[in-house]
């Protein structure tokens, strides 16, 4: 009899990175439960948490390095496998030049450590170019955000929030344990209101719920935010103190006209607006307003965040209890290299075009990647090295993606499974686990630091990240970038500066808390005479004078997107991008168990376009972009879950893969992000 | 006595605790069609409420099956059926006022809540918190609370609640 032990560590079958007890039984994992005293999840978790374990157990687990060959995939030594792909990039870098090798992250495997390793990694070896899947999701709320309060972490203080607006997110299938927080905070009182373009899960639970078109958000804050300032429902104090651009942002807010709102958005603007500014005057400062994904994917997408985050100056919730958080940060070291080899002037793909999204986050353009490997303009780039991701399914226009990554000289793919994207490589290897890895994962809104567990070492042949770029950049000459012997050293090293050492770490697997909550630390950094906010300014800026300063509109000025004059080849506007519970992106399709909990993708379309088209629930439809063509099952919406003239199609199925429609040339005009929630469609009954 | 308690004011429809049920109950599978918990979800009438059996006290399942195949746990206080006496005749599924017995039409047999022994997959799974296993007391507690929140709120015209 073998003994049975819990192992506390995170999970990562998302990015939510819930506390888990991990039950063994010897060295074999026998299940994956809640960790009930993590402050984010208490306890419980979604079906893709527990399902870690079948992750896990795959017999698909990748656990030797794979090369291609005539022959298809063979085995090979993972020596072996790193002196080739090594060999190869000293040469493609001698012929093409140093940047003609990119590297790209992606977040099936680690937690977030991966991300610094790799730009630390490409920058060692003397190429500017990292790529990332943040580069369509994420990095437009951090830069519209941060154009408004400064680049930092902000987020809606849910647990002491008197009213929260979920905008554009369904934290049920995208952040599965805020419901619970969100629903505690209505326990003690908190209204919900829910924005979105679908009725989704959380607006079951809404006091107030609003529906408007794909991409018309910026419309509605616009709105908003004069009916705000027609009322004198502000903070003036903090107006006066702490912002810039007020009285521009009021001028051209004047034109946001009830009439104009609904035009728009399609929502009753007369009505809801009224509603909403007066949950926000009875609540604010209180007022915890989350920015989701849904944002993202529109030409306008950073001005619709921007405009949203004014409301946040405006009524004075930045940084206040209940508002719009500023977490305070943990010192942990950085590992990428862009102060002592930024290398800008090897122009990063991408950074010309999207000036703001390198400024932001140091992320080159991925859909400009593709153009480039095929065009070989403005400048070759032959090898890329991907750490799980999966962007032919994922990254718009897959056709597009698949041919390119296909005709790389050198396409190196670290992965758990043999992804659609690894199947295109030339060299797979095995990625360890999240439960096979030691990293430090921070929960800003907590203010906690975990060292993960390594709950059982890696196979032989399956390396961590660390591992992995340590091996490749001592065999590139790039070895004095990479000193540290293993993970352990190197995340003792993460932590020197702040005091913490790993082993009082260890003694909190649930989280050790290094701050309290601080609230208004603007007005500490103003006694210190330091600038409030990390803006240009140093004040909340309703308007920029960096972003006139690339030549872009200064206010967060709406744009109506293409689908509100819709196309009568392509009348429907398509969106995706949001997840089901059961998956994380194109994660988990490949679990027998797990995929059972949603068999087959499907289009969710209005009942009333379904009679108009003739079809009923499980019938089959041709669904046609400008670029391809899918076909997939109905899934008929009832009421209000969405908008006649809109369809949703979740991504991440090969079997329909939407990203196959999804437009990689049509971009949101600062950062860069594809269109992937206002995409004009056609469908058709199909046979 | 602990029993699963449902706040529909929290449910979100997730399904959540239905996938977890039905790979609890299968082995294999998420498929929803194997949980014996139900969440009935309605957007034309703004609806959301999971049903699970409430393991009455006075169980009309126990009290109508012929084959006595449905007992008490003494340990959990769940009602439970045993697979190899029920003779698949489907009274209990009738007598239920509830619909919380299903048949299992691979093993011919009855199949409900069975607690998971005490330590049900449904609540470990609701990421909502509108399930919990716990004593009924507290349940009533909780209620109380929130709707004296509610009281507060409609009181003061919504100026201030009570938070800390």
């Amino acid at each position: 009899m073998s003994e049975t032990r819990i192992v506390k560590t995170l999970c990562r079958m998302c990015d939510d990175r819930c506390g888990i007890d991990v039950h063994l039984d010897g060295d074999k994992i026998t299940r994956i439960e809640g960790n009930r005293d993590h402050v984010w999840n208490r306890g419980r978790l979604c079906i893709k948490g527990s399902h870690g374990l079948e992750m896990f157990t795959s017999p698909q687990r990748l656990k030797h390095p794979l090369k291609r060959t005539e022959q298809g995939f063979v085995e090979i030594p993972l020596e072996q496998a790193l002196d080739e792909i090594a060999e190869k990039i000293k040469g493609i870098q001698a012929k093409y030049g140093a940047r003609a090798v990119g590297v790209w992250k992606g977040e099936a495997v680690g937690f977030a450590q991966q991300e610094e390793l790799a730009r630390r990694w490409i920058h060692a070896i003397g190429s500017p170019n990292y790529f990332s899947n943040d580069s369509a999701c994420f990095a437009s709320r951090w830069m519209g955000g941060g154009l408004v309060l400064g680049p930092q972490g902000f987020q809606a203080d849910v647990d002491n929030a008197k009213c929260l607006i979920y905008w554009g997110q369904n934290p049920p299938n995208s952040h599965p344990n805020v419901t619970q927080q969100i629903n505690r905070a209505r326990e003690r009182g908190a209204r919900l209101i829910v924005i979105d373009v679908r009725f989704t899960q959380i607006a079951r639970q809404a006091d107030l719920f609003v529906q408007v078109r794909p991409g018309t958000d910026g419309a509605l804050a616009l709105g908003i935010i004069r009916e705000l300032i027609q009322n004198d429902w502000l903070d003036h104090d903090f107006i006066e103190r702490y912002t810039l651009g007020f009285e521009r942002l009021k001028e051209y807010a004047q034109q946001f006209t009830y009439d104009y709102v609904a035009k728009e958005t399609g929502c009753d603007a007369a009505a809801l607006i009224p509603q909403i500014a007066r949950e926000i005057r009875d609540s604010m400062p209180r007022t915890g307003i989350v920015v989701g994904n849904g944002f993202e994917h529109h030409e306008n997408g950073v001005n619709s965040i921007r405009a949203v985050t004014c409301i946040d100056g405006l009524i004075g919730s930045v940084d206040q209890k209940g508002g719009k958080y500023l977490p305070v940060g943990l010192d942990i070291r950085y590992l990428p290299l862009y102060d002592q080899k930024p290398l800008k002037e090897l122009e990063p793909l991408g950074a010309d075009k999207f000036p703001v999204l390198y400024d932001f986050r140091h992320e080159c353009h991925t859909m400009t990647l593709m153009d480039t490997i095929l065009s070989g303009e403005p400048y070759p780039i032959k090898a890329i090295v991907m750490t799980a991701a999966n962007p032919a399914i994922t990254n718009p226009n897959s056709d597009k993606v698949r041919k390119a990554l296909s005709s790389l000289e050198l396409f190196v793919v670290r992965d758990l499974f043999l992804s659609e994207t690894a199947q295109l490589a030339d060299y797979v290897l095995p990625a360890a686990s999240y439960l096979e890895r030691s990293e430090l994962v921070t929960h800003g809104l907590f203010h906690t630091v975990t060292l993960t567990n390594r709950v059982l070492p890696p196979p032989p042949e399956v390396q961590d990240e660390y591992q992995f770029f340590h091996d490749l950049a001592h065999r590139l000459g790039a070895g004095e970038y990479f000193p540290w012997e293993n993970e352990d050293a190197l995340n003792a090293w993460l932590l020197e500066d702040t005091g913490l050492t790993l082993e009082e770490l260890k003694k909190a697997p649930s989280g050790y808390q290094y701050a309290r909550p601080r609230y208004q630390k603007y007005r500490e950094r103003e006694a210190d005479g330091e600038p409030p906010f990390k803006t240009p300014s140093g004040k909340v800026e309703f308007v920029s004078d960096y972003l006139a300063g690339y030549g872009y509109p200064d206010l967060p000025v709406y744009i109506p997107p293409k689908t509100n004059q819709p196309d009568p080849d392509y009348p429907f506007a398509l969106v995706t991008g949001a997840r089901k519970l059961p998956f994380c992106h194109a994660r988990g399709h490949n679990l027998p168990a797990l995929s059972q909990a949603l068999r087959s993708p499907e289009i969710e379309i209005h009942e009333a376009d379904a009679q108009k088209l003739g079809v009923k629930e499980g019938d089959q439809v041709r669904v046609t972009s400008r670029i391809g063509s899918i076909v997939i099952p109905v899934h008929v919406a009832v009421a209000d879950e969405i908008m006649p003239g809109v369809v949703q199609i979740t991504h991440g199925w090969k079997e329909a893969n939407v990203n196959r429609l999804t437009l990689d040339d049509t971009f949101d005009f600062l950062s860069g992000f594809p269109v992937m929630k206002s995409v004009p469609v056609r469908v058709e009954k199909e046979g | 006595m602990k029993m699963v308690t449902v706040t529909p004011e929290k449910c979100v429809g997730c399904h959540d605790c239905e996938m977890a049920c039905a790979f609890a109950q299968s082995g294999d599978s998420c498929d929803r069609r194997w949980s014996n918990i139900h969440v009935s979800v309605s957007t034309p009438d703004r609806f959301v409420m999971p049903v699970t059996c409430f393991h009455c006290a006075r169980a009309w399942c126990m009290e109508v099956c012929p084959a006595r195949a449905i007992s008490r746990n003494e340990e959990t206080g769940a009602v439970v059926i045993d697979p190899l006496r029920c003779a698949g005749c489907k009274m209990c599924i009738l007598a239920c006022p509830y619909g919380n017995i299903r048949f299992d039409a691979q093993k011919l047999v009855s199949r409900k809540c069975d607690l998971c022994g005490g330590d049900p997959e449904c609540v470990k799974h609701c990421i909502s918190g509108a399930l919990n296993y716990e004593e009924i007391d507290k349940l009533a507690e909780r209620k109380q609370n929130m709707f004296g929140y509610k009281l507060v709120r409609m009181g003061n015209g919504g100026e201030e609640t009570s938070h800390e």
